[in-house]
């Protein structure tokens, strides 16, 4: 669902809306309107990204004065909210996008639409008023299943935070923005950017849940779930139950906000890589996680759900590690916040990954050996889910990706989710659009690949590459690509794919990067891949090792294995030159010196 | 009504039913200890299937999963193990062990021929109760085998109402919010839990389990519940030199 802002007046009310990222912003030349922009500058315009679609809304006007205004400010869309004909409207077509704006009460006849169907390019309903609009009420919106024709359609007329809910029920096929003015207001004319920060959050959460995001019983499509024993069920309901109202709130979003800024060091650079660039025949961008605190993605994470976990009043953190990034991410948080922290860690990867071992003590955090099973991170996941049944009412699980029972998935989700939130934002400011042609992220249980991907799943014609680990080759039997060789099934608490024998037993993955060792994907990927949102891709030991190096050499950036994985995938692609490429760089190489030093021999 | 249903009818107290891993200590002996377990007095039977990942078991029973595995037990094994089972055993049986053994074999498949080799009832630790309504019931339904459903000292008495509406044989309390093989320490509050448990008058009969592992906890759990079950320290004495001949031992040190 698209998101109009109408009625914007002042310059600097003007700039802080934009930035919030809406895809229509209206301005109203209609001297009789409180919200008439008068003399606005052209500047003021000029400097709004060239993303967001300028609209002039006219009553009645005149087609000279109208086409003055278009080439005064810019609009490439002009919105007609009077009585004019659709030969009126139809001659605007050849140089902006026409909606054609109606009053609508519950005599409205649908029928006199038929005219202007072939003459404009959107209808928007507005409540029925005596004069043109700005009533700030809403009409009945039952009336709206008398629409028949192919036009979509802007809605517009009362929307607020009170009613968005009522909005997001709205199912017509044809529905296609909604229009905010009055209900978001300071002032006439002045936008409350809190307001409409809190209903972006809510339609885009909705355009999620369209179409690719969780449902209420958490599950996306065939997959999700929360396959838990019963002595987990209280600690997972009160998440499920308190985690959107957290997230959500004012105090909450302050803090993460803060600690984002001033203690991760966000937003991480998007950066033009020229070199990369030149060889690969594209615009190619690294997003920096790997210069977040503490060195990758994992952090945003970690710092959501400690923010969480003290409002929900828990005085102790367990968490899972694989390489050890999410482990020294969430040693760090617990540090941070004075909290209790034990992590835990299979014994084969506490050896190959020592130094975060030694970081997490250092942090003060004590790092549990997981001795069972195959000792790596499926191991260290069951010993935390033991150890969190055992202790289900003062400790709050830190689970590091979007696996595990809902709504864990979604949670971790939203927390990376400022990745492609930024990104969409630098590519702005790089290339004058928001949206790349390709985005391309490492998958092992998917949570920076989530993060990347989450602000442009609802962009379809965005290219989305999850790069898996092949290990030692797919065929080889020493291999992490799971999509490839796993099933349907169920793996610490959501139904997902899964490597697995076929009696349903799990099997031990393999990578060089410890990031990567993982059986499953988060559940969403599983649903990506299977309904074709996502190419779900494999990248071997050896390529991703030769990446590495190569983006050591060739940029000056020694990334993680794991990211090394997503920049080996750029030798398998064929780019137009106008493309522009997004990769996240999700860790930094500094904990994989010493797999390199023994691969390379330096 | 099949045979769980059959006993409750014909027994209300001390109840006991013991838990053992299929394929452990070794592969073809699931018969003959559920034969022995029998003759020694015990009321119904919990046959593990193992998995690789087992969150909700301890060092005992993860111990003796690995073990099955690698000793090539499978649900097809178990099953042609099952189809002769029921020739020489007659007391109900319920099978236990994780979701995705099951997934993979097939939900209705592994229902249909459970019921047919004589199998009553299933308990499934991590198929919690949304998923299995919503989802999977109907095959349990059909087949007339009972899901049972686990409860613990956190679950709301709202939420235990529920599982006592979508059970049809037993309900099985946690002893305390654990992992299997803990020993169980009654506490005030685990006694005020049995209590407000025994209070609500379920349709359904109640069997304790998690901590039972001797005759005190036994007879303990036996005052507020049908019964309870033995499973960790029985797996202990499966691991044993000639545990065949110390089971009627075992059932006698428990319940005589």
């Amino acid at each position: 669902m698209k998101i109009k802002v109408c009625g914007l007046k002042q310059p600097e009310n003007i700039a802080a809306v934009a930035a919030l990222g809406a895809n229509y912003l209206g301005f109203i030349c209609y001297g009789r309107s409180p919200r008439y922009i008068g003399a606005l500058p052209v500047e003021v315009l000029a400097a709004i990204p060239a993303s967001i679609h300028k609209t002039g809304v006219f009553v009645n006007e005149t087609a000279q004065n109208i086409n003055l205004l278009i080439d005064k400010y810019g609009f490439d869309t002009v919105q007609l909210h009077g009585d004019e004909s659709p030969e009126f409207s139809n001659a605007f077509r050849n140089k902006v996008t026409v909606i054609k704006a109606f009053g609508v009460d519950n005599e409205f006849d649908f029928g006199q639409l038929e005219n202007y169907a072939n003459n404009v390019d959107y209808f928007m309903f507005d409540t029925k008023t005596s004069g043109y609009g700005g009533s700030g009420k809403t009409f009945n919106w039952d009336i709206l299943n008398n629409y028949r024709l192919n036009v979509p359609f802007f809605l517009s007329g009362g929307i607020s935070l009170d009613n968005l809910d009522e909005v997001k029920k709205i199912s017509h096929p044809q529905f296609y923005a909604v229009d905010l003015n009055s209900r978001f207001e300071t002032e006439p004319g002045i936008k409350n950017t809190d307001k409409l920060e809190q209903a972006f959050d809510i339609i885009k959460n909705k355009t999620l849940q369209m179409k690719y995001g969780v449902n209420e019983h958490g599950y996306y499509g065939d997959f999700g779930g929360a396959y838990i024993p019963e002595m987990l069920y209280p600690n997972v309901e009160e998440l499920r139950q308190q985690y959107i109202n957290i997230i959500n709130d004012a105090d909450f979003k302050a803090e993460f906000d803060d600690l984002m800024k001033n203690y991760v060091g966000r937003p991480s650079p998007l950066y033009h890589a020229k070199r990369y660039s030149e060889k690969y025949g594209a615009n190619i961008f690294f997003k920096r996680e790997d210069l977040n605190h503490t060195g990758s993605h994992k952090i945003n994470n970690a710092i959501g759900q400690i923010l969480l976990a003290k409002r929900l009043g828990k005085k102790r953190i367990i968490a899972e590690t694989g390489a050890g990034q999410h482990g020294v991410a969430t040693a760090t948080v617990c540090a941070l916040m004075g909290i209790e922290c034990v992590v835990y860690m299979g014994e084969i990867d506490m050896a190959r990954q020592a130094p975060n071992v030694s970081r997490m003590k250092m942090l003060g955090a004590t790092v549990m050996p997981a001795s069972s099973g195959s000792k790596t991170l499926k191991d260290a996941t069951n010993e935390a889910l033991r150890d969190w049944i055992a202790n289900p009412v003062d400790t709050h699980y830190i689970i590091g990706s979007v696996v595990g029972p809902y709504p864990y998935p979604d949670m971790v989700a939203r927390f990376q989710s400022i990745i492609s939130k930024e990104t969409k934002k630098q590519l702005v400011e790089h290339t004058g659009k928001e949206l790349p042609e390709y985005v391309l992220a490492c998958v092992g249980g998917g949570s920076n690949a989530m993060g990347m991907f989450y602000h442009f799943l609802d962009d379809e014609q965005v290219k989305l590459v999850a790069v898996e680990a092949a290990g030692k080759g797919v065929d080889s039997g020493h291999s992490a690509a799971t999509t490839f060789l796993g099933q349907e099934g169920v793996l610490h608490g959501s139904r997902t794919i899964l490597m697995q024998t076929p009696d349903g037993q799990v099997i031990e993955p393999y990578s060089i990067s410890a990031g990567l060792d993982y059986p499953g994907i988060g559940p969403q990927h599983a649903h990506l891949y299977k309904i074709n949102r996502a190419q779900y891709v494999s990248v071997t030991d050896d390529e991703a090792m030769q990446a590495g190096l190569l983006c050591s050499q060739m940029e000056g950036i020694i990334p993680a294995i794991e990211s090394s994985h997503a920049l080996a995938q750029l030798e398998k692609m064929k780019f137009n030159p106008s493309d522009n490429v997004v990769i996240c760089l999700s860790g930094r190489g500094d904990k994989d010196l010493d797999t390199f030093i023994k691969y390379f021999g330096y | 009504m099949n045979r769980l249903n059959q006993l409750f009818v014909s027994k209300k107290d001390n109840l006991l039913s013991i838990y053992y891993t299929a394929g452990y200590p070794a592969l073809n002996t699931t018969v003959d200890i559920a034969e022995a377990l029998e003759k020694a007095g015990v009321d119904f039977l919990e046959v593990g299937f193992p998995y690789s990942d087992p969150v909700a078991d301890g060092p005992t029973i993860q111990h003796s999963s690995e073990q099955a595995l690698e000793n090539g037990m499978t649900l097809n094994v178990l099953f042609e193990e099952l189809a002769e089972l029921r020739k020489r055993v007659t007391i109900p049986i319920l099978l236990m062990g994780y979701f995705n053994p099951i997934v993979q074999y097939g939900i209705e498949k592994f229902c249909k021929k459970a019921a047919e080799l004589g199998v009553d009832g299933i308990i499934v630790p991590d198929l919690p109760m949304y998923e299995y309504e919503a989802l999977y019931s109907a095959h349990f339904i059909n087949n007339n085998l009972s899901n049972i459903f686990l409860v613990t000292p956190q679950t709301s008495e709202a939420r235990i109402r529920k599982i006592d509406a979508l059970s049809n044989s037993f309900i099985y309390l946690l002893s305390s919010s654990s992992i299997t093989g803990g020993s169980l320490q009654l506490t005030n509050n685990i006694e005020d839990y049995y209590k407000r448990v025994k209070a609500m008058e379920l349709k359904n009969p109640t069997i304790i389990g998690f901590g039972i592992s001797d005759r005190a906890t036994f007879t303990k759990a036996c005052e507020y519940a049908n019964g309870a079950i033995v499973g960790s320290k029985f797996v202990k004495l499966l691991g044993e030199e000639d545990y065949m001949g110390k089971i009627p031992g075992f059932v006698e040190s428990i319940r005589s």
